[in-house]
């Protein structure tokens, strides 16, 4: 479909209720909008590239961000990388529960990956944001 | 950096274009962008003193 054809059909056609509901989904539990979407090969591939970006960036030692001024920066400093990490969705959650990976700990930070381990969870929610708007995408029916 | 590269180009290459072929064809090029980009980048900052 070219692009006058996807967007007239996007004005006349609404957005079905399900692709929000999957695109919700989506976010919360990496690769399960791919799953309900019964796209299998992405779903493990989009999917396990990310809860395996998340581990590796825990295992590393990295820190997530919250709106918590720890580390005597303003918070404003703060919302950039917290909405990047938000996008892991349920392991954000669940980790800020737990209070894993959240602590300003100097030895930590002191680590030689450190910096390594932010990136993979920045990474992480990002990438599924992405994996987020494919599902939502293919539920709308605007690409398969 | 390589397993960096290896995972962001894993799912730009699931999500874009629409053969498999195509898929693995983007992906392989992408990988192969953020593994010349980042040599190069790390080579200008190696000599830049600050």
């Amino acid at each position: 479909m070219v692009k006058t054809e996807r967007l007239a059909a996007e004005r006349t056609e609404p957005t079905p209720g399900s692709a929000w509901l999957i695109g919700i989904i989506a976010w919360f539990i990496p690769g399960s909008g791919h799953l309900l979407l019964k796209k299998w090969g992405r779903a493990a591939v989009m999917g396990g590239v990310i809860w395996a970006c998340f581990f590796i960036g825990v295992a590393m030692g990295g820190h997530m961000f919250d709106l918590s001024t720890g580390q005597g920066s303003s918070v404003w400093l703060q919302v950039p990388p917290m909405i990047a990490n938000l996008g892991s969705g349920a392991l954000y959650i669940i980790s800020w529960l737990l209070g894993i990976g959240f602590a300003d700990d100097p030895q930590q930070a002191a680590r030689a990956t450190y910096e390594y381990g932010n990136t993979f969870l920045l990474i992480a929610g990002l990438l599924n944001y992405l994996t987020m708007l494919d599902a939502f995408d293919i539920a709308a029916g605007r690409h398969s | 950096m390589v397993l960096f590269a290896a995972m962001a180009s894993a799912v730009f290459g699931a999500m874009a274009k629409d053969t498999t072929q195509e898929r693995w064809l983007y992906g392989l090029k992408v990988f192969a962008e953020f593994i010349v980009i980042g040599l190069v980048l790390s080579w200008i900052l190696y000599f830049i003193p600050w």
